[in-house]
């Protein structure tokens, strides 16, 4: 029960091409079969394989990694070039940061989380998850949580999309009881409409120069259309208009902005202009309550939460690092386990035999107290003779060394007995600190 | 006796402003604003009862004075946010609000609170302690449109000139903070009419004119003035910036108007004995 037998072996964005991760993807029926083929073949014990679009990764506690290369080799040759292995703590480090998403190719997205939670279900369901990919999984999870919970990691926007939302909210709080203008038929336009949506806007207006297309993207983001020539009229309706048009100069120009403003009673207006070139008049910024945006500010957002991420994505690593030292520890205690217990119960046996052939020998010349001082007796060596040894192996163990426990084992000559003891260790997956008391 | 219990509630009142600094420096940990809340009520309740103490060793003639008058609109300030908050979830607001309290309490921990005695029969007008509750009150609630006023024009500061650093994510939306702002300075308005009709009925009683030119009386007009024109030009469409500068204005002249008019000895006759002694001369 140590870590030593974990292994893995995956590709990913990081070192696969994509037509390679999606010839071995794989999803629903087919994961399961996979899941398991590979838990019935001889020398695997448990596998989890995460598939994502980004990642294939497949964890096994196993004999031998060749089992998981062949997982991958078997479905592509060519995949043999781009996978990599990792084995004990290596491999238990690399699903920590998987789960934290460190690994991500968007460093703190959330998605991944919920991702490998769905991997970790499916093995479960297909019964090829016991003890060790529980405990794995648990505290990959945990992990995940601490960083998400202690690091900034997650924060701030990470796309064009998110930035228009963010600023957005910074100035209206919500939608309720507002309208969006979209003017063009830019692609980035539509997307950013359709995340401000989250902040559950009355209306989309769609304005568009060419009114078949206007139509078309009226109906995909769920919105009404109106003809170019209103525009003027519709700024001074919608609160946020986003600005996407093809048009070689500015739509809209300081003028109109103002005239806009007189209409609208000082109503706040926030414009965000995502075309290239620009089609927004940076100088309607400067009229009062005109909050105005270009690409360039956008992006500008999106550079800075990456650099913050990268920030934090240092404090998480650490965090990463402690947490997978710990599952190394608990997993070599949990090691040293069944040699104990076996310690005690080969003594507790030679202590009840003798006490029994004593008995049987003067136990007639002795009333029912003497009888029962001889078992106390016979208990009291056992402890006494036990406590040290007990202490120091649980010592040696927590400490990462699984060295006194195989000496033990050996000393005693226990080991021929131990798999079953481990076996009855699995067994008892999921109440790992119960069945740690039982023992002590 | 009572300004050893101000000093408990001096404390909490520290506690409290840490408390929602701290939340304000690290936004995450939410629980920092739940102990703001608890240690600000508590505060809230000694100070109400070392101002109930007071009464009974000064005889009311205390709050006569700057220190009074401020110590109590701390008091009455603190217990309009901590009704705000039941209403509005702003917790950064706190950070700018808790910081105001200290800095006018701690003064009024060393000033003199006045010569224990029985408080002259001026000040058991009834309409008297109704003035003063609410000029104290609406005092304190153009403070809180002060904080939230200054809290815009950070924010509008970092959303327009694209900073987007920590304050950003930090202050609420521009909209919340001038929709607070505005209700702050309406609700202030019509407490602050109630203490100037108060006031006139209480002079026409006391000093026997409604009207005496009392520098006190003429301040206290031109700030009813200017928050009324505020709350109509709300309705004009003013909002935004140019409606936080002008709370920031219109808070600076009540506190400078409050703060020089007492400076100068036997200026008003809002002070002290309220009066009491002009009257006896006559």
């Amino acid at each position: 029960v140590s870590v030593r037998d974990i292994f893995l072996v995956g590709l990913s964005h990081k070192s696969a091409p994509i037509e390679v991760r999606e010839r071995v993807a794989l999803t629903g029926e087919a994961l399961k079969d996979a899941l398991c083929d590979l838990r019935a073949t001889e020398g695997v014990r448990e596998v989890l394989v995460v598939s994502t679009c980004n990642r294939v990764e497949v964890y096994v506690q196993a004999d031998s990694i060749e089992h998981a290369r062949r997982f991958f080799t078997s479905r592509s040759p060519e995949a043999a070039d781009h996978l990599y292995a990792r084995s004990g703590v290596e491999a238990v480090r690399h699903l920590f940061r998987v789960a934290a998403s460190l690994d991500s190719m968007v460093v703190g997205e959330q998605q991944i989380l919920g991702q490998v939670k769905e991997a970790y279900g499916l093995a479960s369901a297909a019964q090829a998850a016991g003890a060790t990919v529980s405990r794995l999984c648990n505290r990959a999870f945990a992990t995940a949580k601490r960083v998400r919970t202690e690091t900034d990691i997650g924060k701030g926007a990470t796309s064009m999309s998110q930035v228009a939302v963010e600023l957005v909210e910074k100035i209206f709080g919500d939608l309720k009881g507002r309208s969006i203008l979209l003017a063009g038929a830019g692609k980035m336009g539509a997307l950013s409409a359709k995340a401000l949506a989250v902040l559950g806007a009355d209306r989309i207006l769609v304005t568009n120069r060419s009114p078949d297309r206007g139509r078309a993207l009226a109906e995909q983001v769920a919105g009404t259309f109106r003809t170019w020539e209103e525009l003027e009229r519709l700024l001074a309706e919608a609160d946020v208009v986003i600005v996407s048009t093809g048009a070689p100069s500015y739509v809209l120009t300081r003028e109109i902005v103002g005239r806009a403003m007189k209409a609208r009673r000082k109503r706040s207006l926030c414009i965000i202009d995502l075309a290239v070139p620009r089609n927004v008049d940076p100088a309607c910024a400067d009229l009062d309550e005109v909050f105005a945006y270009d690409v360039d500010d956008m992006e500008k957002v999106v550079a800075m939460t990456r650099e913050a991420r990268r920030e934090e994505a240092l404090r998480a690593e650490a965090i990463v690092e402690a947490e997978v030292i710990a599952f190394a520890k608990e997993r070599e205690t949990r090691a040293a386990l069944p040699v104990l217990a076996q310690l005690r119960r080969h003594a507790e046996e030679i202590a009840r035999a003798e006490a029994e052939r004593t008995l049987t020998q003067v136990g007639a010349s002795l009333d029912e107290k003497g009888r029962r001082s001889v078992e106390a007796m016979a208990k009291a060596i056992v402890n006494k003779l036990l406590h040290r040894p007990t202490a120091r192996l649980k010592e040696a163990a927590s400490s990462g060394d699984g060295a006194l426990a195989g000496a033990a084992a050996e000393l005693f000559g226990f080991e021929g007995n131990a798999p079953q003891a481990e076996k009855r260790d699995a067994e008892a997956a999921g109440k790992p600190r119960a069945a740690a008391s039982e023992r002590s | 006796m009572s300004v050893a219990i101000l000093a408990i509630a001096a404390g909490l009142y520290t506690g409290a402003t840490a408390a929602y600094i701290a939340y304000f420096a690290r936004p995450k940990h939410a629980r920092f604003v739940t102990a703001g809340f608890w240690l600000l009520a508590g505060a809230f309740v000694v100070h109400g009862v070392a101002i109930g103490i007071g009464c009974g060793e000064y005889g009311g003639t205390e709050f006569f004075s700057l220190r009074g008058g401020l110590v109590l609109m701390v008091w009455l300030a603190t217990g309009a946010y901590l009704l705000l908050q039941r209403f509005y979830h702003l917790p950064a607001l706190g950070a700018f609000i808790t910081p105001l309290t200290l800095v006018v309490l701690f003064p009024a921990l060393f000033g003199d609170p006045g010569h224990p005695g029985v408080s002259p029969e001026t000040l058991r007008h009834p309409t008297l302690t109704l003035h003063v509750m609410s000029a104290v009150l609406g005092v304190g609630l153009f403070a809180i449109a002060f904080g939230a006023a200054v809290m815009y024009l950070l924010q509008e500061r970092e959303v327009k000139g694209k900073h987007f650093g920590a304050l950003f994510s930090r202050l609420p939306p521009l909209e919340s903070l001038d929709r607070m702002v505005q209700r702050l300075v309406r609700a202030g308005f019509v407490v602050y009419t109630v203490q100037f009709v108060a006031g006139t009925v209480t002079a026409a009683a006391v000093w026997k004119s409604a009207w005496s030119w009392d520098p006190q009386q003429i301040v206290s007009l031109a700030v009813w003035m200017l928050y009324g024109a505020m709350v109509q030009l709300r309705h004009s469409g003013w909002h935004g910036r140019r409606y936080a500068l002008l709370t920031l204005a219109g808070f600076m002249l009540v506190l400078g108007s409050m703060v020089s008019i007492r400076a100068i000895p036997g200026f008003t006759r809002h002070m002290g004995d309220y009066g009491a002694r002009v009257e006896g001369t006559q």
